[in-house]
């Protein structure tokens, strides 16, 4: 059997040597979808660059003895058997201009509200390597939201990566676009800039427009660009855009020290559009059809957020949409594992009007009082466990007579449904870690510190 | 250096290469070196003058027709007092900014213990954490499972066990991270260089951004280190390994990469050996014993979960943290009820100990059932009877909270180790009512009942 390929691969050298000089050139022989199987290209290297000529372009997704497999990311006509392919000699990149704060774009370097290309641009690896562990430093400053349930009960810190899963209509979006609209304040008080990469995989262009209107509307522009590919982009360019996004995030960091906050929404239809890929290219399926690596491929993406020790930051807020308000199905538990803690919406909570509909009784942050001032820290503690327990007794006594309740008892659950009545807040209407610690004060007097 | 053979195909993980010599078995290392840096293959499979190499990091920008060198001795890690205070990765390079004044090394991939060398008549390693050595007493060479949520205090525990065994015993330890958080990994480092533990442990890390073969090399080198120290100085050394699961996670990738048939739930055919392999490796010698605490993360919240199993087979008993006791402030948090170890056997920690252990359980499970009770009905309601159990509980319980050395600058409170005979008197005088009438405050964060407070 090697013996047969060894002769074959020789006899194919042999060849394209005596040719000379068409080193770089290969036919399509086989199509599926958007993986085409290309003879030729013998001295492609993996991951680069390659055009099916005036058709489209891919890149090298896997080089077998005979053939090359190549994953189109662009096409413009229709691709044929036969047709021309060739290479570029150097990796698939994307492309990053500074110009695009404010604007939506794509990976190939497209403002995508006018269909055009930015003049000042400079191509970025799409994945770099992960930052080192001994490059990494301690995450201890707050990355406020605005929202009290978060920044005062399970507060996000800047490095840190932060998991929003919750159903359909929940308000994961909306608590995104509130952190990110939260920073305008921020940095007009302090001047301490931070840059907002919203990251689009999979959703409709409508969505896409929305939420830059919201975000127009809200002044949040100057620092913000959204990174997109829509549902109708080729699945490769879906799966590959997080990483895009994630590479700019990190030409802030490492070259301008920034703190950049990202969101990824969202990575459930993420793993859904990299199981396609894995199928289509023959790779066998594991638990819920999922390839192996689903996992890796999420880890090493979310690895990227951390606060570096040259003073810059990269959070991350993903967000995984749930069925049924299971969150502990295969892809949540594994971004569950990898993140630093999850925010859990529920419907429950959202029908009955308490906005955000955080459950608190499941949410986590594991950094938590690392990441608070110590004024926060100290009040936070105290309301988290005030609330929980009112939660977990609310239920046991629901049903009971309130007459016959010990009267600690009755304090314990008149605080915590005040707790829980100052903890809702509509959208996009943050308030101050000062705001945060009066209103909560209030509420206890002075036994609630 | 000769050129042993060639790439001729390359998918992320599964790189071939046509081999020029007969002379490349299992496990060896090709090497290519381009201007940026070295890229290093390990050979997995070999058909005839085919071998499939895994990759130790990316494959973007091979080509076809490069030519690979023989890497001399294969896979190797430093094998001497110098891996103290170093950070490795998985490939036993350092990644601490460290320098090794005189290499001495060894292949990770060492010889199987044999029978006669085995040693299993393993004593009890008092740790002087109460609640550890009298619900779960660790024996010499045992392998326990470390399970719990972070945010619950496994790192404080961690530190703890390192730090008390370090002064009872002198013996160092080995942690090695497999496919977890690089912020965990590096705080884990920073605290210990604080705790000035630094110096007493030697750590490996592959963590979850890197790729699937550093996952699953990591274990192999972290293993050798913890030899060294077992074989060569012979200690009784600890064993951190998180997270187990991370491990043959890792090996599946790769198994998928070589469309090698899968197993349930798309674990490798060789899941069993694999596991095997590394679990054997982690025993004790009549030099010196290797204890271990293995995290295993559970996938999709099931617990039946084929590997977890697997793993479990090999365990000898568990230590659980719970965030309820925890939000408490009680610290240690550990859960009593779902903590177990083989050694609790009236052969193994006696008589005594073994009876203490039934009535503890008895009157902490009653004491749950009371709590429910007090809830509603207030405590006058109860029995004589259930009310001493009631207050006799609380006693024990903040009895077995402790202040420890490593978390200080948190508490205030200056660390304490108990010795196992004074914390069974104390533990049996609080149950037999000799401080019924000292207040349940009295009883937390402190060392044993004798000395003064």
């Amino acid at each position: 059997m090697s013996t047969y390929i060894d002769n074959l691969l020789n006899d194919k050298i042999k060849k394209i040597k005596e040719e000379n000089n068409i080193f770089d050139t290969g036919v399509v022989i086989k199509i599926k979808d958007y993986i085409v199987e290309v003879s030729g290209l013998e001295n492609v290297s993996f991951f680069e660059k390659v055009t099916i000529l005036g058709k489209g372009i891919g890149y090298v997704n896997a080089i077998y003895e005979n053939t090359v497999g190549v994953a189109i990311v662009r096409e413009t006509r229709p691709i044929k058997i036969g047709d021309e392919v060739s290479a570029s000699g150097e990796l698939f990149k994307a492309i990053f201009s500074e110009d695009a704060l404010g604007r939506i774009i794509d990976l190939f370097g497209e403002d995508k509200l006018t269909g055009k290309y930015f003049k000042n641009f400079k191509y970025i690896d799409i994945e770099r390597k992960i930052v080192p562990i001994m490059d990494r430093t301690a995450v201890n400053r707050p990355l406020c939201t605005g929202i009290a349930g978060i920044d005062l009960i399970y507060p996000i810190g800047k490095g840190q990566r932060q998991l929003i899963i919750g159903d359909k209509k929940t308000g994961k979006t909306q608590i995104a676009l509130d952190a990110i609209v939260n920073q305008r304040s921020l940095s007009l008080q302090n001047k301490e800039e931070i840059i907002c990469i919203y990251i689009a995989v999979g959703k409709t262009k409508k969505e896409i427009k929305t939420i830059y209107n919201e975000l127009l509307k809200r002044g949040a522009l100057s620092y913000t660009l959204l990174v997109v590919a829509t549902n109708d982009d080729k699945p490769p360019v879906q799966s590959l855009i997080p990483y895009v996004g994630l590479s700019i995030a990190e030409e802030y960091m490492m070259h301008q020290k920034k703190d950049v906050l990202v969101v990824i929404d969202d990575l459930k239809k993420h793993a859904e559009i990299y199981r396609e890929i894995s199928l289509i290219s023959n790779k066998s399926p594991g638990r819920e059809a999922y390839p192996s690596d689903i996992f890796y491929y999420h880890s090493r993406l979310l690895e990227k957020g951390c606060q570096h020790k040259n003073g810059g930051s990269i959070t991350i807020l993903p967000i995984v949409e749930t069925k049924g308000g299971d969150i502990t199905d295969y892809i949540s538990t594994n971004i569950i594992s990898i993140t630093d803690g999850q925010i859990v919406l529920s419907e429950k909570q959202f029908a009955r009007g308490q906005k955000p509909a955080i459950d608190y009784s499941v949410s986590v942050s594991r950094l938590g009082g690392a990441v608070q001032t110590e004024d926060i820290k100290k009040l936070g503690a105290n309301i988290r466990r005030k609330l929980l327990t009112y939660l977990e007794t609310k239920d046991v006594y629901e049903l009971a007579n309130v007459d016959e309740m010990s009267s600690d008892l009755k304090t314990k659950l008149a605080l915590g449904k005040k707790i829980e009545e100052a903890l809702t807040q509509p959208k996009f209407s943050p308030m101050s870690q000062e705001e945060i610690l009066v209103r909560f004060k209030a509420i206890g007097g002075e036994n609630i510190l | 250096m000769k050129k042993v053979g060639r790439i001729i195909s390359i998918s992320e993980l599964n790189v071939k290469v046509f081999l020029y010599t007969n002379d490349i078995k299992l496990n060896d290392i090709l090497v290519y070196e381009d201007e940026k840096m070295k890229h290093k293959f390990e050979v997995i499979e070999v058909e005839d003058n085919l071998a499939s190499c895994i990759p130790f990091d990316s494959v973007n920008g091979l080509k076809k027709g490069i030519e690979l060198e023989l890497q001399e001795g294969g896979f190797q890690i430093q094998y001497s007092d110098e891996i103290l205070g170093k950070v490795f990765n998985s490939y036993g390079d350092l990644i601490d900014n460290n320098t090794i004044e005189k290499e001495v090394k060894k292949n990770v991939y060492s010889r199987r213990l044999t029978l006669e060398e085995l040693d299993i008549s393993g004593k009890i390693l008092w740790t002087g954490i109460k609640v550890i050595d009298f619900f779960a007493p660790i024996q010499k060479g045992y392998k326990m499972g470390l399970l719990g949520g972070a945010g619950v205090g496994k790192t404080v525990l961690i530190k703890e066990i390192i730090n008390n065994v370090y002064k009872k015993q002198n013996s160092n330890a080995v942690f090695i991270g497999i496919g977890e958080r690089s912020r965990e990994g590096k705080e884990l480092y920073d605290e210990m260089e604080k705790d000035e533990l630094l110096d007493k442990i030697s750590m490996v890390f592959g963590q979850m951004g890197e790729s699937p073969c550093s996952r699953a090399k990591a274990v192999y080198s972290g293993l050798t280190l913890a030899e060294y120290l077992r074989d060569e100085k012979e200690q009784d050394v600890l064993l951190f390994i998180d997270n187990i699961y991370r491990f043959v996670q890792a090996m599946s990738e790769i198994s998928t990469e070589l469309k090698r048939v899968p197993i349930e739930n798309g674990y490798p055919t060789t899941m069993l050996s694999d596991i095997t392999e590394v679990e054997e490796r982690i025993n004790s010698t009549n030099k010196g014993s290797i204890t271990s605490f293995q995290a295993i993360y559970i996938p999709a919240d099931d617990i039946t979960d084929e590997a977890v199993q697997t793993v479990l087979t090999h365990l000898d008993g568990q230590i659980v943290l719970d965030r309820k006791i925890a939000e408490k402030g009680l610290h240690p948090a550990i859960n009593v009820f779902k903590s177990s170890s083989k050694s609790i056997d009236p052969e193994v920690i006696g008589k005594r100990h073994y009876e203490l252990v039934e009535t503890a359980l008895k009157y902490f499970s009653r004491y749950n059932e009371l709590e429910q009770i007090i809830a509603v009905l207030g405590i006058d309601e109860l029995s004589d009877e259930d009310k001493n159990i009631f207050y006799r509980s609380r006693k024990l319980r903040n009895y077995f909270s402790q202040p420890m050395f490593v978390a200080r600058d948190y508490t205030g409170l200056e660390g304490k180790m108990v010795d196992i005979n004074d914390l069974l008197n104390d533990v049996s005088d609080i149950l037999e009512g000799k401080y019924d009438d000292v207040d349940e405050e009295q009883f937390l964060y402190r060392g044993s009942l004798n000395e003064e407070k």
